[in-house]
């Protein structure tokens, strides 16, 4: 167990160069130049010339990436180009917006999921609403929820603040108010997939001997449902959960646009429009860190709660 | 409802086709044209108003299905270029090939495709045909994975083996009796890559990242209208439920193969 996790780790630090080095190269010269992308096509050779060596731009593109990296380990990803900030200090400040967030909107999707599709009396009544909430939830853009919501609540019924955010600070109503719109957006296509996958496999663990022997022993069907089948039937959903989590990031840079939060997915879109290498790169390789660290969990957290599964 | 989906889905992918091709027929106005009629709420004249440069915004929102469907169906016909053969000789040969092809499409399928095509659609340059490309190179690895998986399970089936075994070589294997085979699954994962392709460039417009206007593309339309949510909700919502429309009958289409 404990090797299998020092073995994936290790091999997850040469597959995170990799891929910061490919996101590094395509940024830098494959898909085109920083140079060229801040001054336009019209720009001439001498401010182009200029630009790269006040930027460090003109040095061989592995050595750029070289002092980049070594930086990155320390924490130092460089100044940003727009706002002369340290792009580390502006990350720091946008994290736990979006982590939380984000936090929310898995536990809500999850639990969600799980009650609709575990509760017997819900899985007989509300089938087709769940089916319904599915579909919604897959097809529907971010985008198109989150200004219905505001739309709903804020302009219309006058509930809700539209956008803007207010950290604990400011009070827990104030912070709950500008929060639950936000992740009840980001959490729907998550809990679409979610429960789509976790309905199939209850309906296969639901057909097996045990749970009719489980009912046979005189078991209520609320028994049956959370301590027989909801364990089983939840285990390959853990996994999916890992390889998809990472699609989440893309719904929270949509999320908090549409919301106006201060978090780092609006900070990738900014750094995106503006051209800001340095941010653009620190947020691409965080991004990156999370979604291999975050599959990495999910593969550990497979193993402890199926006693079956030996990586040796 | 389990027969009813591809009904609603294909008669919805109909509407939506039906709207890209008859555009300048169905349009009341130029989508291009401005007037000094700004911002004006819905009226029998502009069912769903005017814009802020005074264009009318449900010729603008017709327009912008064609937008969508060149890029819908151009990524998902790049996806399939790439995924269907890689897929196809990776799960044929196995062995090497599997092993260089499975970790790369692994890879890919855990990062974020919205991010990746912001990344790269930023610095490629944001137009139709770039849009295309990227969104098709974001989209590959699951067909390959897909077709892949199709095509392990089919190659230890018996007949399969006969084939080899009257002497068929690989290339004729493959399209004679592979292909036949998997052929519905692909079909449905195009209806699928096109649901995808369609929600991920609508988001990347919205963002302000896709098709640059004055091109009339739904997402750039929600993102124009969101300023004025209060004033007229439909400049947003109209082309906000376009979308979600055409993205939900290609998916209603492709998810109900099995």
């Amino acid at each position: 167990m404990l090797t299998m996790i020092v073995r994936r780790l290790l091999l997850a630090i040469p597959t995170i160069i990799a891929i910061t080095a490919l996101l590094f190269f395509s940024v830098t010269t494959i898909l085109g130049s920083p140079a060229g992308m801040m001054l336009g096509q019209d720009a001439s050779t001498d401010a182009i010339a200029a630009l790269n060596a006040r930027y460090g731009f003109d040095r061989p593109a592995i050595m750029q990436y070289g002092a980049w990296i070594a930086g990155a380990i320390q924490g130092d990803f460089g100044r940003s180009f727009t706002t002369q900030q340290s792009v580390a200090r502006a990350i720091a400040d946008c994290i736990p917006v979006t982590l939380e967030m984000t936090l929310w909107s898995i536990l809500l999707a999850t639990t969600a999921a799980v009650i609709l599709n575990t509760i017997p009396v819900a899985r007989r009544a509300l089938a087709g609403a769940t089916t319904a909430v599915n579909l919604i939830g897959i097809t529907v853009p971010n985008f198109m929820l989150g200004i219905s919501l505001i739309f709903l609540f804020s302009v219309w019924l006058g509930w809700l603040p539209s956008t803007g955010w207010a950290p604990w600070s400011d009070g827990v109503a104030e912070h709950l108010k500008r929060i639950i719109m936000p992740v009840l957006t980001l959490s729907a296509y998550y809990f679409g997939v979610f429960s789509i996958v976790y309905r199939a496999e209850y309906r296969d663990v639901a057909q097996r001997m045990f749970i009719q022997v489980a009912r046979a022993k005189g078991l209520s069907e609320w028994m049956v449902a959370f301590k027989h089948a909801l364990p089983n039937a939840i285990l390959p959903v853990i996994t999916f959960v890992g390889i998809t989590i990472g699609q989440l990031t893309g719904g929270a840079v949509v999320t908090e646009t549409v919301f106006s939060m201060p978090g780092t997915g609006r900070l990738f879109v900014s750094a995106i429009a503006g051209h800001d290498f340095p941010v653009m790169l620190a947020i691409g390789m965080l991004i990156v860190t999370g979604v291999i660290l975050m599959n990495l969990l999910a593969d550990i957290a497979y193993t402890i709660v199926n006693p079956q599964i030996r990586f040796d | 409802m389990r027969r009813l989906r591809p009904v609603i889905g294909l008669l919805l992918i109909a509407a939506f086709v039906a709207m890209a091709l008859l555009a300048s027929v169905i349009a009341p106005y130029d989508p291009f044209k401005s007037s000094v009629e700004v911002i004006d709420p819905p009226s029998a004249r502009h069912l769903l108003g005017t814009d802020e440069l005074g264009r009318d915004i449900l010729s603008r929102v017709i327009y912008g299905a064609r937008t969508s469907l060149i890029i819908g169906l151009g990524a998902a016909i790049c996806a399939m270029g790439i995924g269907v053969p890689v897929g196809l000789v990776a799960g044929y040969f196995g062995g090497r090939v599997d092993m260089l092809v499975v970790p790369l499409i692994d890879l890919f399928i855990a990062l974020p495709g919205l991010v990746l095509a912001l990344i790269i659609t930023v610095m490629v340059g944001p137009n139709l045909l770039n849009l295309v490309l990227v969104l098709g190179f974001v989209m590959w690895p699951s067909v390959a994975r897909l077709v892949r998986g199709q095509t392990l399970a089919l190659r230890e089936t018996l007949y399969i083996e006969a084939a080899r075994a009257v002497g068929g070589g690989s290339a004729w294997i493959i399209r004679r009796h592979v292909w036949p085979n998997i052929m519905r699954v692909v079909a449905a994962q195009f209806a699928v890559s096109v649901s995808f392709a369609i929600f991920t460039s609508a988001s990347l417009s919205f963002l302000g990242l896709g098709i640059p206007p004055p091109t009339p593309d739904w997402g750039g339309l929600v993102r124009a209208g969101f300023d004025f949510l209060s004033l007229n909700p439909l400049m947003s919502l109209a082309p906000g439920a376009t979308v979600t429309a055409t993205v939900m009958g290609f998916y209603l289409t492709g998810s109900s193969v099995r």
